[in-house]
């Protein structure tokens, strides 16, 4: 599955669901679709899920709610290892990952 | 309606011409492409015909002409070796008698007895001399000299009478087998010459006649001159002979006797001791039966050949070969002896014939130019030599090669040859002839099959672009017919379907557009609805937008209630964007406890500004219950605020950090952006809070996040709050403001009291945008110690 606009491309490969671009979607209503796509691949009983960030330049602060919310609903799925991969060179990313390791310590943060 | 404009059945430019020009140009180039190497190969073919037929003639024609000069010399040779076989014969009776004296003496006795006519001879008191009478089978002629004074032969001389007589049993019959003689006879050594001669003729009155005073000198020296010396000293030495031969041939002379030229052969008798000369037994032949053997040549037309001695004279010659060569001829004028013909091909007319070779290219082709009339003919000339014999003319007997000699024009022996190839010529054009025919056919047939089936072909496109022009001039009726069933057809179907469909359109343009008009009009009704609709929600959306805006102006700090703050100067700026966020800042003063709060909620709209409300209220309420511990403090508005987003099913939350200052120093707590501290000297600090909470409404508790830092911060120092408005704000180069340009923007503005840093920085902000979209609210906060 593939979610694209001009500005952005989300898409999942496997269990691994990869965001790539500028995301400034105004609300959870807009990234609802992308809240969907996440959900299916954890439903998908994959034991890893790993969030793929490294190319997304911009996440604003919906989307960020979008991470966290996502991250929160991993702690009632144990079985799953949820892996994170960001780049430190990227502001937002260096700011605010390590927020979704506060709110679920198993989760595996990997920046590069 | 107008008409179509007539078009030109065959114009240059109309694609029927095109079509013939190529197909016409193909067609000639292939013809002629394949014509001219046909006819290439034709001329090749012919001229190496020509020239294989002219080698093989060439040769034919030469070995012809060798082979004719050899078999006329091996006739020539023949002739000769019969007369030598003749005479051989004779000569050997003769010779055999001459051996055995007793019984020639027996035969002539015999002889005598049998036909005294042919020893008994009767004086001739006229010429001197004696002679035996008729009937006999030989004349026998006794000189003057030999005769004695009662003019009766003398008694050796009537010995040699008699004993020659045996020449009449054999010559006879000699004559009359063999080749054809003219005579054989016996002639006596040169004590006693007499002359027996078959057959029988008035031999003595011939001589006289031809001949006169032979009767009174010696018989050898006065006709043969020379002969009988060479004869004794073959005698003495074998070698000196010219041949291997004794036998002696003498040049062509006029005979006395007939009055023809002849030619003799003699061959000497010996003495039974074979130390001299017993006599000589002869022949004499005609020169016409050598001669005819030349004359009788015939190559070609006018081919003829001659006899020639090796000296030039030419012996035998036909009268027009004789003219062809230009010989000219003159009779003997030497004194002595037999007189001959004198005819020399070194005194002919014709150069090249006076220059030949006769001991040269025996039987060689050669090639020679005679004059005839003033032009020069090119002939051919093939010599060839006959046997060497002794010849006798004058003097010494010499060796003699006679020659045979063939002459014929180049332009007859190449007669054949020239019509051959004249033939190959004439057929070589006739091949061209018909090959242009062909080629000139094949293109008029091409031309008239490709103009009948280009009509066929062209027809189809012609009917259409007069169709199509009619179609422009609007005659929506035209059809066109086009039989075949190609492309060219289903163009012709599909532009009819066309015309008809647009007569069809045409026809019902005005009912379309009518029905058109009446849709658009029922779509304009839908539309004017939905704008309608549209614009009550843009009113609802706006309300709610006002609405958010007010709340979320409504609630914060008044400009009075900033600078009532004592020990430090704060100035705030807030500008919403387009779409309202949630941006949050406060200053709580309460019994000399200053609190300073600053968050970011997210997304936006009316939610974000109520979430925003609710903090705010929570704040004020926690500071004004006295709660004093920074932890405790963001620990139950986090729970507040949950337990309210858990009701109002929301999901959103927000990053907020507060700051709590009391005499000089800032206890910090919660989690935002980096504060910013610029120093009284310059110094800039950046302070990470990322490890002094989480954000708030995420979780129940957040406790265990939560922490403290104490800041140091005095007079002269400079405190910037802000949210991610101000660091995300964009260009149109899509370049964030970024924490460094705010940090240097701080540094160049940190002079100012905390109104002018806050309007430099906002100045700055403003500049990069650039008039670009806000995505996000701006909020900036400068506290500065007094």
């Amino acid at each position: 599955m593939e979610i694209k606009t001009g500005d952005f491309r989300v898409w999942d490969e496997g269990s691994t669901i990869y965001f790539d671009g500028i995301m400034r979607l105004s609300g959870s209503e807009a990234y609802a679709p992308i809240l969907d796509l996440m959900m299916n691949v954890l439903a998908s009983g994959a034991s890893t899920v790993t969030l793929n960030l490294t190319d997304l330049e911009f996440l604003n602060s919906s989307g960020i709610n979008l991470l966290a919310k996502f991250t929160i609903e991993t702690r009632r799925h144990p079985e799953v290892q949820l892996v994170v991969r960001g780049a430190q060179s990227v502001p937002w990313q260096s700011k605010s990952l390590r927020n979704l390791q506060k709110l679920h310590p198993s989760v595996t943060l990997l920046v590069d | 309606m107008s008409s179509a404009p007539s078009r030109p059945l065959f114009g240059l430019r109309s694609f029927r011409a095109k079509f013939v020009l190529v197909v016409g140009a193909a067609v000639l180039f292939d013809l002629v492409l394949s014509g001219g190497l046909a006819l290439w190969n034709v001329q090749r073919l012919s001229r190496d015909a020509a020239l294989e037929v002219g080698q093989g003639l060439t040769t034919a024609t030469q070995d012809y002409l060798r082979s004719y000069a050899e078999a006329t010399v091996t006739e020539a040779n023949l002739l000769i070796d019969r007369v030598h076989a003749d005479v051989g014969v004779l000569s050997g009776v003769l010779q055999s008698q001459i051996d055995d004296p007793s019984r020639r003496d027996a035969v002539g006795r015999a002889l005598a007895q049998a036909g005294p006519t042919s020893t008994d001879v009767v004086y001739d008191a006229q010429g001197g001399w004696a002679q035996n009478l008729r009937p006999s089978p030989s004349v026998v002629s006794v000189w003057g000299y030999l005769l004695d004074g009662s003019h009766l032969p003398r008694s050796d001389v009537q010995k040699e009478i008699e004993d020659s007589a045996v020449l009449d049993l054999v010559a006879p019959s000699l004559l009359a087998s063999g080749a054809p003689k003219l005579q054989m006879y016996f002639i006596g050594p040169k004590e006693r010459p007499i002359f027996r001669t078959a057959p029988y003729t008035d031999q003595a009155q011939t001589f006289d006649r031809l001949y006169p005073g032979h009767n009174t000198s010696s018989f050898w020296t006065f006709f043969f001159p020379g002969i009988y010396e060479s004869w004794q000293d073959w005698i003495a030495d074998p070698a000196s002979r010219p041949t291997d031969s004794f036998l002696t041939q003498t040049a062509p002379y006029t005979d006395a006797i007939t009055g023809k030229l002849i030619v003799s052969f003699f061959q000497p008798l010996w003495t039974r001791d074979r130390t001299g000369i017993a006599g000589v037994a002869g022949t004499d032949i005609t020169l016409d039966q050598l001669a005819s053997i030349v004359e009788r040549v015939k190559i070609a037309q006018t081919g003829f050949g001659f006899l020639a001695m090796s000296n030039g004279n030419v012996v035998a010659i036909n009268p027009r070969g004789e003219g062809v060569i230009g010989l000219v001829s003159s009779k003997g004028s030497s004194g002595q002896g037999v007189t001959g013909v004198e005819r020399s091909l070194r005194t002919a007319m014709q150069p090249a014939i006076a220059s030949l070779r006769l001991d040269e290219n025996d039987g060689e082709i050669q090639h020679i130019t005679l004059e005839e009339h003033g032009e020069s003919v090119p002939y051919i000339i093939v010599l060839k030599r006959l046997q060497p014999t002794n010849l006798w003319t004058m003097g010494p007997i010499q060796r003699e090669t006679m020659s045979v000699g063939i002459v014929v024009p180049e332009r007859e022996i190449y007669a054949s040859l020239i019509t051959a190839q004249n033939g190959i010529l004439l057929a070589t054009n006739r091949i061209l002839l018909y090959q242009i025919g062909a080629i000139i056919l094949s293109l008029l047939l091409v031309f008239v099959a490709v103009l009948s089936v280009s009509k066929r072909i062209t027809g189809g496109l012609s009917a259409l672009a007069d169709a199509a022009a009619r179609l422009q001039a609007k005659d929506y009726s035209v059809r066109v017919k086009v039989p075949t069933r190609d492309e060219v057809g289903e163009v012709g179907l599909a532009f009819n379907r066309m015309a008809a469909e647009m007569s069809f359109h045409t026809e019902n343009l005005a009912r379309l557009v009518d029905e058109r008009t009446h849709e658009l009009e029922n779509a304009n009704q839908e539309i004017s609805g939905l704008n309608e609709k549209l614009r009550s929600e843009n009113l609802r959306l706006g309300a709610e937008l006002d609405i958010a805006r007010q709340i979320q102006m409504m609630v914060l700090p008044r400009p009075l209630e900033l600078e009532s703050v004592p020990e430090l100067d704060i100035a705030a700026y807030m500008r919403p964007a387009d779409e309202v966020g949630g941006d949050y800042y406060d200053v709580l003063e309460d019994d000399g406890r200053l609190k300073i709060g600053i968050g970011d909620v997210t997304g936006h709209g009316l939610q974000s500004g109520v979430l925003m409300l609710m903090v705010q209220s929570i704040a004020r309420a926690l500071q004004e219950a006295g709660e004093t511990d920074p932890r405790r403090f963001l620990d139950q508005l986090n729970r507040a605020i949950y337990k309210n987003l858990e009701r109002t099913n929301s999901d959103k939350h927000l990053s907020l950090a507060f700051l709590d200052y009391e005499n000089s120093n800032i206890t910090l707590s919660g989690q935002h952006e980096e504060i910013v501290i610029i120093r009284g000297d310059g110094a800039i600090e950046r302070i990470d809070t990322i490890d002094l909470g989480l954000p708030v409404g995420l979780e129940r508790d957040i406790t265990p996040f939560i922490a403290t830092r104490e800041i140091r911060f005095e007079s002269g120092d400079v405190i910037l709050l802000y949210t991610d408005g101000i660091t995300e704000a964009e260009n149109a180069r899509r370049i964030m403001f970024g924490i460094e340009r705010l940090c240097e923007s701080a540094f160049r503005h940190r002079l100012g009291n905390a109104e002018e840093i806050k309007a430099g920085i906002v100045a700055d902000v403003m500049a990069h945008i650039d008039g670009c979209k806000i995505h996000d609210d701006i909020t900036l906060v400068v506290v500065r110690h007094r």
